[in-house]
């Protein structure tokens, strides 16, 4: 497992160090323009971090999709596929990648947007007081609705879960169509419908299972749960059908 | 032992092996025979555990192949496979975290042998150069079975001389080496059965010596006989 994993980040590693080397480049700015009072650049640099945060997280799991993809449907299948491994080692390995993938990722930018929050607030007080307008806006529409971090951070996590729960559903709608659609006409459409009634279902379950649960923290908890457990299920169905089915 | 029996695939409507009952026994080497399309690399790719059969089955040491076949069976596919990122050191370390029985100084050899460098990048080499290094890494196993499909596609004469050599060396009595190839004379000065595939089935299989002693025919003349009119009318 050791050793598929570690080809897993090798084979999404471009991706990652294109991913980095923006948002270090992003930071660069937003520092630079901080201390040297840029105003311009300054909101450039944070609507440019804002959007790798949120495309990060996504490339990320597009990553894994993609590199799924290319394994089953070209010859360098072969290069996994032939290793003494099962189905459910190898896509594990994918599967556990791009969870740790995700979390590397939310993590760093949930602890680097919090810094870089902090030292916006310490350079221009002004923007502290605007936040707190915010915060104080959004308690009007829910009186647990608050911008602190036990909140951001628990709905961060409810966002990885479910954004991980989407990327093992396309996994098992790409398996589905390289295994058992495979040179069938329209096995692409019919692999998409399978990805979308699999998020609706996801979706769907995590909005009745939690809606009873009036607060905020534990219900983005619970469907992040959810979320998980349902993952546990599609990545088992795909390892399945991997295993009995797919011919590389 | 490696054993096939009533093995059949199908792709939608094109059967590419059809009930083929097959057995192949430690100390030979089997020469796997059959133009265009016969169901050589299907039938392969199945012993190898990278297709799964329609039906049948296909067995070695009395298991169907899985992960402990894989283990012990060495396969080489006759197209490109390694990932673009590699160099042909990475070849060799991604061959030793997977397989056991990987030899690393083999491989050194093997390489030395073929005139290949390990700061090459995979994506940079020949055909010809690609070729070398499959086989190069595939011998660095040592495998139970080695499965070649087509080893001398893209190489060159002198070249050629230097893979036979590298291929016999890794014959034993206790081994299985099965080679595909459309070179029929090039395959006559290395195996001792030939296995002929025609439309997806097997047509025969022969003892080459048992055809030059008692029907005083090349395993060519046998090919010719066999798929002549199917080659004439192409």
């Amino acid at each position: 497992m050791k050793n598929l994993l570690k080809y897993e980040f090798r084979k999404t590693l471009s991706v990652k160090l294109a991913l980095l080397g923006l948002t270090a480049a992003a930071e660069i700015a937003f520092l630079a323009a901080l201390f040297l009072n840029k105003e311009n650049l300054l909101a450039i640099s944070i609507f440019l971090l804002t959007m790798l945060a949120l495309g990060g997280v996504m490339v990320a799991g597009l990553a894994t999709i993609l590199t799924l993809h290319r394994d089953m449907n070209t010859k360098q299948s072969y290069m996994l596929f032939m290793t003494p491994n099962s189905c459910y080692r190898i896509l594990g390995a994918k599967v556990l990648e791009n969870a740790l993938s995700l979390l590397l990722c939310g993590g760093c930018f949930f602890a680097l947007g919090t810094l870089d929050i902090t030292l916006l607030f310490a350079r221009a007080g002004s923007l502290k007081e605007l936040w707190e307008a915010i915060g104080s806006m959004l308690r009007t529409i829910n009186s647990e609705l608050t911008l602190d971090v036990p909140n951001m951070l628990s709905f961060t996590i409810g966002l990885l879960a479910s954004w991980f729960s989407a990327v093992t559903a396309a996994c098992l709608a790409d398996v589905i169509s390289s295994a058992l659609l495979n040179g069938k006409k329209g096995n692409g459409i019919i692999a998409f419908l399978i990805f979308l009634a699999l998020s609706f279902l996801v979706s769907w379950l995590q909005q009745t299972l939690t809606s009873s649960v009036t607060s905020i923290q534990p219900r983005f908890l619970l469907q992040a749960l959810i979320a998980l457990v349902l993952s546990g299920g599609m990545y088992f169905a795909t390892a399945r059908i991997m295993e009995t089915s797919l011919s590389v | 032992m490696l054993e096939s029996i009533d093995l059949t695939k199908k792709y939608g409507t094109k059967t590419a092996v059809e009930n083929v009952s097959l057995r192949l026994t430690p100390g030979h080497i089997y020469a796997m025979l059959g133009p265009n399309g016969s169901g050589k690399t299907t039938w392969m790719k199945m012993a190898a555990g990278l297709v799964k059969p329609t039906s049948g089955q296909i067995l070695f040491d009395g298991t169907p192949v899985g992960i402990e076949s894989r283990k012990k069976i060495a396969y080489m596919s006759t197209e490109p496979y390694f990932y673009t990122w590699m160099t042909v050191r990475d070849v060799g370390k991604y061959y030793g975290d997977f397989f056991e029985d990987y030899s690393p100084e083999q491989y050194g050899r093997l390489l030395a042998e073929m005139e290949l460098t390990e700061d090459l990048k995979t994506s940079t080499l020949s055909s010809g150069m690609m070729a070398k290094l499959k086989i190069a890494v595939t011998l660095a196993r040592d495998a139970h079975v080695y499965m070649l499909d087509e080893p001398f596609n893209g190489i060159d004469l002198l070249a050629r001389d230097a893979i036979r050599g590298c291929i016999l060396s890794r014959f034993s009595p206790d081994r299985i080496l099965l080679l595909s190839s459309h070179l029929v004379e090039e395959m006559e000065a290395i195996a001792d059965q030939a296995v002929f595939i025609k439309a997806g089935r097997l047509a025969e299989t022969a003892d080459l010596e048992d055809l030059r002693t008692r029907e005083g025919v090349s395993m060519a003349d046998r090919y010719r006989t066999i798929f002549g009119h199917e080659e004439a009318t192409k």
